[in-house]
């Protein structure tokens, strides 16, 4: 059968939104309990660099993905520390975990740099959605690990809305001193949910090398689409659902590459299609933020403000 | 027993200094672990960076070499820091003074005197940093929209435009002979920058430290620093005393985007003599923000950082291409130099607060006793 270039390049624009919805679900956590982990870039990094290790030490993808999930996580309790028990600056704690985080992993990668990925990830057709026309070759032909992360969004939407911990968790972003007299435990919501964040952070590493790029390239390997996450948890006014929508919107821009010279158009040079996700990115910030309005929609209150109980 | 931590009342110079210390010691053990589990002994690896960076003329001159460009991203970094404005972009603001810098070389001033030719490369350079920060410093001072990821995502802009000029099409920069390897077209010796003999110490320093004095200078002792300092405190009693806080904005993030844009041009004028995207793409302008950390933002303090830092930048090369190396990475360095921040941002926890521990005390006496003190004025 033979698809359409609009139908691969949408198809395309999924796998490549896939990393950006686990990152971003991930930060939606971690800023809903008030914290701004800004290290999201260094994290994925540090996951794709493990991932990579491991899924070739062991010849398993699985593998690889817990292990670039568990590092993504490790990084993110040293920020878990530094902003909730140590009370740093948030912004520059996060900026701290992606320069550490980026150097250590372009230090664990120096060796492996352009070696293959033996074990690779397959497409999963799902048995009789995969055969619509169009929507199944672009949403219902592809690896297993986007399907998981339409439950991780599913779960993350659920969990926010309609559990008590959910509830929990966004009182703690909006009024800490409220969660802490309803006798919740502030300090430990935020250290879960940024470790949280930070395992998403590392799943969406992993499946940047595991299933997108074919080889390690240092930074370039990520190439700030954690950056691009951040912005698309603004995108998505910290709503799990409009998270994958926006995924996919700026998983199409990465894709557009692909699908240009798909269809045979060489008129824009390659450096400036690359622009091209930055850019959007920069564009959609832009215009957010110029509704003053919409500003502030679904921003927790408490972002970035580090508790202290004492100071109440 | 209960760990307590109680606010200092103010932060004391000597503990800072020895604060800071402690962070480059538990940063390099931390960096241990990692060289440990690659199979490297770090006692090993560390003797050879010290010795690399520090221990010989060369190695001296060119980590100071480094420096340079680190002193000027570390200030225009600082100089946001001040006004609580983080300017993430000064690796590709720092290109794009490359890029105008190289440009005015190799159209402006070929035979012209090398001073005349040396100012206008340092100007463009400068216009070019603040070019590129221009729409974030815009965004930001009219619409409120967060400088730190437009300024970070415009980096990878200026890197594939720096690509496209050299590797990627025929441009005004790239040298036409060179074919198979594109490389970029060698700007004229009116336009390099004076070195002291036979070391790659360029005059690039000299602009570094007046940069450094100056901004002392602004911050300390002019209306114009008061008034950065009040926005960046409180944009509201800022509005209220009838600064304009745009207006601020605006100015304190075109310094930092120029002074970033004056490191590419050293880099082009001083070092490179072409514009050479491998040789500026080594994250001068992410250094930039950890020396301005570690600095707490004063500038003889970023001075101070970015030799430290430009050693540590310096060793990791070294380390790469000598024997004695032992194969270890340029990366080694990277990860240290990050590894310093993380540590100082837990320290710095040590020089606001004082650890209390405290035996048996009922909650709510601890309780009592903080209430008295946030009505004394501890809270900040």
């Amino acid at each position: 059968m033979n698809d359409a270039v609009w139908v691969l390049t949408l198809a395309a624009a999924v796998s490549a939104g896939t990393p950006l919805v686990f990152a971003a679900v991930g930060e939606i956590l971690a800023e809903r309990s008030g914290v701004l982990n800004l290290g999201v870039e260094g994290m994925m990094l540090l996951g794709a660099v493990t991932a990579f290790l491991a899924a070739n030490a062991s010849g398993s993808v699985i593998v690889g993905l817990v292990a670039g999930t568990l590092a993504g996580g490790g990084l993110a309790l040293v920020h878990a520390f530094l902003s909730v028990t140590m009370r740093a600056n948030q912004i520059v704690s996060g900026l701290a975990l992606v320069i550490f985080g980026t150097g250590l992993a372009t230090f664990l990668g120096s060796p492996i740099e352009g070696d293959p990925l033996k074990p690779g990830v397959t497409n999963f057709r799902i048995p009789g959605l995969a055969d619509i026309p169009a929507i199944g070759k672009i949403l219902f032909d592809q690896d297993p690990l986007v399907y998981v992360s339409w439950v991780v969004v599913a779960l993350a939407a659920f969990y926010l809305t309609r559990t008590r911990t959910g509830l929990a968790l966004r009182a703690c972003g909006e009024s800490p001193e409220t969660a802490d007299a309803m006798g919740l435990s502030v300090a430990r919501l935020r250290y879960v949910h940024v470790v949280i964040g930070g395992l998403l952070a590392g799943a969406g590493g992993a499946y940047q090398i595991l299933a997108r790029v074919p080889s390690w390239s240092g930074a370039g390997t990520t190439a700030g689409i954690g950056w691009i996450a951040l912005a698309l948890v603004v995108f998505a006014a910290w709503r799990p659902w409009r998270a994958l929508l926006g995924a996919y919107l700026f998983g199409a821009a990465l894709a557009a590459n692909f699908a240009l010279q798909a269809a045979g158009v060489n008129v824009i040079p390659a450096e400036f299609l690359s622009m091209l996700p930055y850019l959007l990115t920069i564009l959609v910030l832009v215009v957010l933020s110029a509704s003053s309005a919409r500003r502030r929609l679904g921003a927790p209150a408490a972002l970035g403000v580090p508790y202290a109980r004492e100071e109440r | 027993m209960r760990i307590h931590l109680e606010r200092r009342l103010e932060a004391r110079r000597g503990h800072r200094a020895l604060v800071t210390v402690l962070s480059v010691v538990a940063a390099l053990l931390l960096g241990a672990v990692f060289l440990v589990l690659t199979g490297r002994s770090p006692i090993a690896v560390y003797t050879e960076m010290f010795r690399a960076a520090f221990l010989s003329f060369f190695g001296i001159t060119d980590s100071l070499a480094v420096a340079i460009p680190l002193i000027l991203t570390g200030l225009a970094a600082a100089v946001a820091f001040r006004m609580q404005l983080y300017n993430i972009g000064a690796e590709g603001q720092l290109y794009v003074g490359a890029i105008f810098a190289s440009w005015a070389a190799l159209a402006l001033t070929p035979g012209m005197p090398n001073p005349v030719a040396i100012i206008i490369v340092f100007v463009f350079g400068a216009l070019g940093g603040g070019l590129w920060i221009l729409a974030p410093a815009i965004a930001r001072a009219w619409l409120g929209t967060s400088e730190i990821i437009t300024t970070l995502l415009l980096n990878f802009v200026a890197l594939y435009l720096m690509r496209y000029l050299i590797y990627g099409s025929a441009s005004f920069w790239r040298d036409p002979t060179s074919t198979n390897f594109p490389q970029g077209k060698p700007i004229p010796e009116e336009a390099f920058l004076p070195v002291i003999t036979s070391t790659r110490v360029h005059l690039g320093l000299a602009v570094a430290l007046l940069a450094a004095v100056l901004l002392w200078v602004l911050f300390s002792r002019t209306r114009f620093g008061y008034d950065v300092r009040v926005v960046g405190d409180s944009p509201g009693a800022a509005r209220y005393a009838g600064i304009s806080v745009p207006r601020t904005v605006i100015i304190i993030m075109l310094i930092s985007g120029a002074l970033a844009g004056l490191a590419g041009a050293g880099e082009v004028a001083g070092i490179a003599h072409t514009l050479d995207p491998n040789g500026l793409a080594v994250n001068f302008g992410y250094t930039g923000i950890i020396v301005a950390a570690l600095a707490r933002s004063n500038p003889f303090g970023v001075v101070a950082v970015a030799i430290l830092l430009g050693g540590l930048q310096n060793a990791g090369t070294a380390l790469q291409s000598i024997p004695g190396g032992g194969g270890v990475p340029v990366e080694v360095s990277y990860m240290l130099q990050g590894a310093i921040l993380l540590c100082a941002l837990a320290g710095e926890l040590f020089i606001r607060y004082r650890l209390r521990v405290r035996r048996g005390l009922p909650d709510e006496l601890v309780e009592d006793d903080n209430r008295s003190a946030v009505a004394e004025g501890t809270k900040p």
